[in-house]
């Protein structure tokens, strides 16, 4: 019997409009799932109706080491992380140990439980504050804590790395792979960005208007967009398709891996197009070419001085060093 | 000047003495206001959480009606009362009039508008999510709704304050239904009305002054409550 979470013909409804429909999805114990999506994808939702604690109707199945669960069951085995860190009011010692009183355990039991992992998420100098006077990114690491505390089958993270600086979201990204490695928790993980994907989850899913696009490894899922959503979800922005390239499919290319051809080149492959605007970005320096099957973007490392780029309106050529073709119809 | 001071001092004396009529007029002060406290509170806590927590169509009419339920002249609850408990009325049959129980049906009254509208408002405070973040560790919808009052705590005792502030004060209601029976229905409020019309100021005053007794006492233990629960454990 495989161990972890799934669904078997998840629907969801907001009213009568569908929200959200997963035929099949499993998470193993011991492995991370990442949901990938846009704003508005139905990730949360899938979240929610996983765990038990969507407001909207939901239909289908949850399944629990693959047979369905029932409510309580889910209670016990799944413990989620919203979005923004709710705390409740008393120190941070007394919100990690919630989870495990919620589960029936006693004060002093609770807090022998949940002491390692403060000590492993690092809050110790943190344990005897209050816990509303916290930063946004130390309320997240406690709520994390909090979750992991439980030990719990189950785990699911709604996007918990949103609204972070680059520095508290790499650490905690960072703390909460070490936590998780080893520890034989189903996670999923629902995120837009595809760095957290990488840096947390084996296989990753790709959810677009309340349907899952794509599903597998990590890296071959974030490196092989199916189709222009999941392309333009990938990263994958700039799109070319036959009439610009001359081949069978439409390709994709990043914008990093396209670039203007600032010297005189009778190099084949090259795209033709006017140049529309450049914009200074500090670390990267953005070309907006227009050619004749739509824009292209180019990013160039470092901050190219205007004079080393041709005026708005020139006739210039862009070069893409990586191109993927899509592997399905959108 | 000379009777507010005269009256003061006597006051003083007279509660120093302990007069067995007063103690029994604080004591039916006491056991009415309380009562209907608590009975405010059973009623006012799950309808006030229900208004700030479920959605429903009528839902902000229900509070503007629980605000307007606030200011609601004591004078008027006590009249519907009256009314309800009449001879003839519909709960005549009853014989409550002029009792404590009535006493207690109209304080309650008047103090479950206030519970109502203070505890939605003191729930509509805490975070929306607070319940499904509970939830989402592991708490039964009943043990997420606890923690949800236990988080909401401090204005929830201050509803319970101002509830039992409101109703140990009123005089029209208690009047009305009570009818200031000596013995039997005369409290602090109806009793120092008495004493005044009667020219007695001495002892109006030494009523009024175990009224502001009393509702110090009750807040500060109160008060200590919620302030002992501020710091963080």
């Amino acid at each position: 019997m495989s161990t972890g979470i799934g669904c078997r013909n998840l629907r969801v409804y907001a009213n009568r409009r569908q929200l959200l429909e997963v035929p099949d999805l499993h998470v193993a114990s011991g492995r991370t799932l990442a949901v990938l999506g846009p704003n508005g994808a139905g990730k949360s939702t899938l979240l929610r109706a996983l765990g038990h604690l969507s407001t909207h109707r939901v239909t289908g199945e949850i399944l629990l080491d693959a047979r369905p669960a029932t409510r309580a069951e889910m209670r016990e085995a799944v413990v989620a992380v919203l979005q923004r860190p709710i705390m409740r009011r008393g120190t941070v010692a007394a919100n990690v140990t919630t989870g495990l009183r919620f589960r029936g355990l006693s004060r002093r039991e609770a807090e022998t439980r949940a002491r390692p992992w403060i000590e492993a998420l690092g809050l110790d100098a943190l344990a005897d504050r209050d816990a509303r006077s916290l930063s946004i990114g130390e309320a997240q690491r406690v709520s994390i804590t909090r979750a992991l505390a439980v030990g719990p089958r189950v785990l699911l993270l709604d996007e918990p790395f949103s609204g972070l600086d680059n520095t508290t979201r790499a650490d905690l990204l960072a703390d909460l792979r070490a936590a998780l490695t080893g520890q034989p928790t189903a996670t999923i993980l629902v995120t837009h960005d595809r760095h957290e994907a990488l840096a947390l989850a084996e296989d990753t899913a790709l959810l677009i208007d309340g349907r899952i696009r794509q599903h597998g490894p990590t890296t071959e899922v974030l490196d092989n967009p199916g189709d222009v959503d999941t392309a333009r979800l990938l990263g994958y922005t700039n799109l070319l398709p036959p009439a610009l390239t001359g081949g069978p499919n439409t390709l994709v290319a990043r914008p990093e891996h396209t670039q203007l051809v600032r010297d005189e080149t009778d190099e084949a492959g090259l795209v033709p197009g006017t140049l529309r605007r450049t914009v200074a970005l500090g670390i990267a320096t953005r070309v907006d070419v227009d050619t004749s099957s739509g824009p292209l973007t180019c990013l160039h490392p470092g901050d190219l001085l205007a004079t080393e780029l041709p005026p708005v309106g020139s006739d210039v050529h862009v070069r893409i060093r990586e191109t993927r073709s899509l592997t399905a119809r959108s | 000047m000379d009777v507010l001071l005269n009256g003061l001092v006597d006051a003083v004396r007279l509660l120093l003495t302990g007069d067995q009529d007063s103690w029994s007029i604080t004591a039916l002060t006491l056991r009415v206001s309380l009562t209907a406290t608590v009975i405010a509170l059973l009623i006012g806590v799950p309808l006030g959480a229900t208004i700030a927590l479920a959605r429903f169509p009528g839902r902000r009419v229900a509070l503007a009606a629980a605000n307007t339920g606030m200011g609601m002249p004591p004078v008027v609850v006590g009249l519907f009362v009256t009314v309800l408990l009449w001879r003839s009325g519909p709960i005549g049959s009853l014989g409550l009039l002029y009792t404590p129980t009535a006493m207690v049906i109209a304080q309650a009254a008047i103090a479950t508008p206030i519970v109502i509208a203070l505890v939605a408002a003191a729930l509509q405070q805490v975070d929306p999510d607070f319940r499904a973040q509970m939830q989402a560790l592991g708490a039964t919808p009943v043990r997420a709704f606890a923690a949800l009052l236990a988080e909401a705590r401090l204005p929830l005792l201050a509803a319970a304050m101002a509830a039992f502030g409101a109703v140990v004060s009123e005089v029209g209601a208690a009047q009305m239904v009570g009818g200031n029976l000596a013995g039997q229905t005369r409290v602090l409020t109806t009793a120092a009305v008495l004493a005044t019309s009667r020219g007695q100021f001495s002892l109006a005053i030494a009523f009024g002054l175990i009224l502001l007794l009393i509702a110090f006492c009750v807040n500060l233990s109160l008060t200590l409550i919620q302030q002992r629960q501020t710091s963080p454990r």
